[in-house]
């Protein structure tokens, strides 16, 4: 406590320095009179008097110093002095601070715009009760040749292990859903999730209205409120003017009846990072929707699974009980026929920390923005080496100053403490201008992501974390850029330097100055190769062939979950509907399948040529299920026989892609040859086949994604029940291409309106957009590496050319005396520009090895490049030696313009 | 001056004002000065200076006040008091130099 007592004592005395000052010095004087007086009285003369009182006194200038020291906060004061100084500085060179400022603001404003985007998708703490506690459950499924996947948990799966965990309590389930909204005239989607009755009571989080879920919610049949929803804060304000009469509100979600019970706190937004959730139901929604069997289904896992672990209990502890019960997990809840099937049997349990939350977006940016942050250092680097090299240039015309107020008795601290104010005052201006642009240019970087839920949920306004670390950033930096001129000035010899008449001639502190060129040239030269790689990444995903035509093209979701239609009808209503589509003007081909292309999912079957059946491995290839028109609408030519008929016609038969024909029937015509299905058969565990013969062959395309080279595809005609299989689902996709989108568009609702009035509405999209969203993190990256390559040439090349320019303003005099004796100009250029070639040389030897790893570095990114293709390394290296000689040539051109008789005079 | 002074060792400067303060509050500067020269004897080598920086300790950490005052001969000076917390600070003080003083004493003590 003594120490508290005494720094406030002393802080308050900072602001009374002067008061104290007069108080001290009346003190003083009064102690050194008394003692004249005592003097007196004991019979000394005046002046003796006065002599002993000073001498038993001691140093009067020594006690006051000494008393000051300890009084206040004498380095405040020192600070003060140093920041009116550097304004001083700066004032004198508006040019140079405004350079540093702003290359500052561009290194250490990509730095905050990266970081904040890590910290709202990675770093950010979930607002729950102690979120330490939280974990997330996953079970790991490795599928033989791959790495395997945590996938999610199912309802049965998390009620066994609330039976039987003794280190997890609280588990919960949340699923993310997109709703039909109805209240009153208000028809809309909304965004949600649907969650465990028990899921806000185990987070710890508080109504701001009303009250949260709780089990009774969650039981069959509804609870004391029928299905309770409750919705999020911001619904709350925007929708209901955050009147509390919203509690007891009966709205309509997916045309069911529900009461608004209480509405969730500000800023929760539940336990998936980047989401937007606005709406909150029980689990038993699901049961509402389809059915209590598809509440408790043991069969598929859809729910992701959080929980707390116990007091005391470590995460490591919690994963190992629960591998120990998984077993007995499995036996209760995987259904029979699944139950010893080769991936069921080698599932682990995982226990993932969840105090941030958990989002799927983090499995594919994770890498990318982790290697954007290091981009965004190194430029940062590049950045403090100019600034380095700048302060050091000013050091060394500064020498002379630096002498004197050594002469002066400033120590070496004081000098070094000067010059950090002086980076400081040019850092944290910079650091400031630098969030602006992050803040400016966030909503544009976060809109890259291509994720319309990420885009809504991620701020990318700088909060307090951020804004630390930018802070620090600029400290960070401002130690970088002062070590070098610092160092140097704290090695100013003072009589030396006072004995040199002309400053301009001191040479050391050049050596050091030469090191920065290279090195930022090396680090552009990385920089741009990984940025063309990644560029050049993007251009083959956007341009090699998908096999699709993708302009004039829209998909549209049908949600046909409500409609009476079962079967043959619901199968009879799509192809109505398509039909319908395709007489409206403008609309050429309309068709119906379960997945468009790029769509991110994949459903894979096994087949084997029916003829080799028994001899020959059934083999995975991708499939989907389609009606007639779906090669036409999306220009894939049929090589060899015809497409699905437009009625049922089509049972047992199929479409394969060259690939598929290549794989099942090597060497052979595969057009009117049976393929086999295999169906592994969940229930009895028996396996079956279907047959199907083979009536056309289609070219290759891409499947899910624009990354992988054509699979092999098999493509099974939409049909009604068919020996107790049917594919018909009530959520499958129209596709439809015509002369204009707008045109598609409308078609699509107008027919919708008409065949299935009921039908909730979703808004179709267009292929183009599903074709550039589905590289959206490979554009992320080649649009930011490539900003912050350019960014770095621009920086070195600013640096060449302050290096440049300072050694022409040294050497005047001696170039000066060259042209004079009679050198050629062309002999002075070359003079120049000799010393810029060899450091360049020098540069781009180290960047192109550094280059060469940080392209292998990255290589996982690539698609289609050879992480060291040698013209991307030689394009780069010419793109930098270009830079760097033009920035070279504008000072040297200076140094051949020198007048002999000028630079001669001025020495 | 005589040549046997012993310095002023660290930390009892502070208890030698405390205890003058607490025998003669309230006093200035000088007289603590003049008391701690009487009471040693002159033995001690004090610059009456020093007195100053330690009276600003004292006064951060609140065990003495300070006001302005006339003294005998009708002169502004700064007179000192020791405050509540200095009182106790005083018994503190006391205790802790008295078992240093009797652990010096043992290690002095002719060995038997």
């Amino acid at each position: 406590m003594d120490w508290l007592r005494i720094w406030f004592s002393r802080c308050l005395a900072t602001f009374r320095r002067r008061k104290l000052d007069e108080e001290l010095d009346e003190e003083l004087l009064s102690h050194i009179e008394l003692a004249i007086e005592d003097n007196l009285r004991k019979g000394m003369s005046k002046e003796s008097a006065r002599t002993s009182a000073l001498r038993s006194f001691g140093g009067l200038i020594q006690v006051k110093e000494m008393y000051r020291v300890e009084r206040d906060l004498p380095f405040v004061d020192a600070i003060a002095q140093d920041i009116r100084y550097a304004a001083r500085q700066m004032k004198r060179a508006p040019g140079f601070a405004i350079v540093a400022v702003l290359t500052l603001a561009l290194g250490i404003g990509a730095n905050t715009a990266v970081f904040t985007l890590i910290h709202a998708l990675m770093l950010t703490t979930l607002p729950v009760r102690s979120p330490g506690e939280l974990v997330r459950l996953t079970m790991n499924l490795s599928v033989p040749a791959t790495d395997g996947h945590d996938a999610p948990l199912n309802l049965p799966i998390i009620e066994a292990i609330q039976r039987h965990s003794h280190s997890l309590h609280g588990v919960l389930g949340w699923c993310v859903y997109d709703f039909p909204f109805r209240d009153g005239s208000l028809n809309s989607g909304l965004h949600g999730a649907i969650v465990s009755g028990d899921a806000f009571e185990s987070l710890g989080v508080r109504p701001a209205v009303g009250r949260l879920l709780t089990p009774l919610d969650d039981q069959a049949g509804g609870g004391p409120d029928g299905l309770a929803a409750v919705i999020s804060y911001r619904l709350w304000r925007e929708r209901y003017r955050a009147g509390p009469s919203v509690v007891g509100h009966h709205i309509i979600v997916t045309d069911h009846d529900a009461t608004i019970v209480g509405v969730a706190p500000a800023g929760f937004e539940g336990v998936i990072t980047a989401e937007h959730p606005d709406i909150y139901l029980p689990l038993e929604f699901q049961a509402v929707l389809y059915g209590q069997a598809a509440k408790h289904e043991g069969g598929r896992l859809w729910l992701q699974t959080f929980a707390r672990l116990s007091p005391g209990v470590k995460r490591a502890q919690a994963g190992a009980e629960m591998n120990t019960l998984l077993p007995a997990i499995l036996d209760e809840t995987v259904p029979s026929a699944m139950r010893h099937l080769p991936v069921i049997e080698t599932a682990r349990f995982e226990v993932k920390p969840a105090r941030t939350g958990w989002s799927k977006l983090r499995l594919q940016y994770t890498g990318p923005l982790l290697m954007l942050q290091l981009m965004v250092a190194t430029v940062l680097l590049i950045c403090c080496a100019n600034l380095s090299g700048l302060f050091l240039a000013r050091a060394s015309a500064r020498r002379q100053e630096f002498a004197i107020r050594g002469a002066m008795g400033a120590g070496r601290f004081r000098l070094l403490h000067q010059l950090f104010v002086e980076c400081l005052m040019l850092a944290i201006p910079g650091a400031l201008l630098g969030v602006g642009f992050a803040w400016m240019t966030g909503p544009w970087i976060v809109h890259m992501l291509g994720n319309p839920q990420a885009e809504q949920a991620i701020s990318m306004r700088p909060n307090l974390a951020v804004l630390s670390v930018t802070l620090g950033c600029a400290v960070l930096c401002a130690l970088l850029f002062g070590m070098a001129p610092s160092w140097f000035a704290s090695h100013t010899r003072i009589e030396a330097e006072l004995r040199t008449l002309h400053p301009r001639t001191a040479v050391s502190g050049t050596r050091l100055r030469n090191f920065f060129v290279p090195f930022q040239l090396a680090l552009s030269l990385t920089l741009v190769v990984v940025a063309s790689l990644l560029g050049s990444t993007i251009q083959r995903l956007l341009t090699e062939s998908s096999g699709y035509r993708t302009e004039n093209v829209v998909f549209a979701l049908t949600d046909f979950l409500r409609i009476p239609e079962k079967g043959d009808a619901l199968v009879a209503l799509y192809r109505r509907m398509a039909a319908r589509i395709e007489q409206s003007p403008g609309v050429e081909q309309a068709s119906v399948a379960a997945l468009y292309p790029l769509m991110d999912s994949r459903w894979t079957e096994e087949f084997v040529a029916a003829n080799n059946a028994g001899r020959v491995r059934p083999v995975e290839a991708t499939g989907n299920v389609i009606t007639a028109h779906y090669f036409s609408a999306l220009g894939i030519p049929m090589l060899a026989g015809r497409d699905f008929q437009d009625d049922n016609s089509d049972t047992d038969t199929c479409i394969i892609s060259q690939a598929a024909a290549r794989l099942y029937f090597p060497g052979n015509s595969a057009l009117n040859r049976t393929l086999r299905q295999i169906i592994h058969q969940m229930r009895t565990g028996v396996d079956t086949f279907r047959d199907c013969q083979i009536v056309g062959i289609v070219q290759d395309t891409k499947y899910d994604s624009l990354r992988e080279s054509p699979p092999p595809i098999v493509y099974i005609p939409l049909r009604a029940e068919v020996n107790g299989f049917s594919n018909a689902g009530a959520a499958l996709f129209f596709i439809i291409h015509g002369r204009s989108v707008e045109a598609e568009k409308s078609a699509y609702l107008k027919a919708l309106h008409e065949v299935a009035p009921t039908s909730p509405e979703i808004p179709p999209f267009e292929f183009t957009q599903t074709f550039h969203d589905s590289v959206a993190r490979e554009r992320l990256l080649s649009v930011l590496s490539g900003f912050f390559a350019l960014l770095g040439l621009l920086l070195s090349g600013i640096g060449i050319y302050g290096l440049v320019a300072w050694n022409v303003t040294r050497r005047t005099s001696e170039i000066g005396l060259r042209i004079a004796l009679g050198a050629r100009r062309v002999e002075v250029f070359s003079l120049v520009m000799s010393q810029v070639i060899g450091l360049m040389v020098a540069g781009i030897l180290i960047g192109g090895t550094a280059a060469f790893f940080a392209s292998r570095a990255i290589r996982s990114f690539l698609f289609e490049v050879r992480p060291a293709d040698p013209l991307i390394f030689a394009l780069s290296t010419l793109l930098l030696i270009l830079i760097g000689l033009l920035a070279a040539t504008l000072p040297a051109r200076r140094a051949v313009s020198i007048d002999p008789m000028q630079a001669l005079k001025t020495e | 001056m005589g040549e046997n002074k012993s310095d002023v060792l660290q930390g009892t400067l502070d208890l030698m004002v405390l205890k003058t303060l607490e025998l003669m509050e309230p006093l200035h500067g000088y007289g603590i000065a003049r008391r701690i020269e009487q009471v040693s004897n002159n033995t001690l080598s004090l610059n009456q200076g020093t007195i100053y920086p330690a009276l600003l300790r004292l006064q951060q950490r609140g065990w003495i006040k300070s006001e302005w005052g006339t003294s005998e001969n009708n002169r502004r000076a700064k007179y000192y008091s020791l405050s509540r917390l200095g009182k106790k600070q005083i018994e503190r003080e006391t205790e802790s130099w008295e078992r240093i003083a009797a652990t010096m004493a043992r290690f002095l003590a002719p060995s038997p």
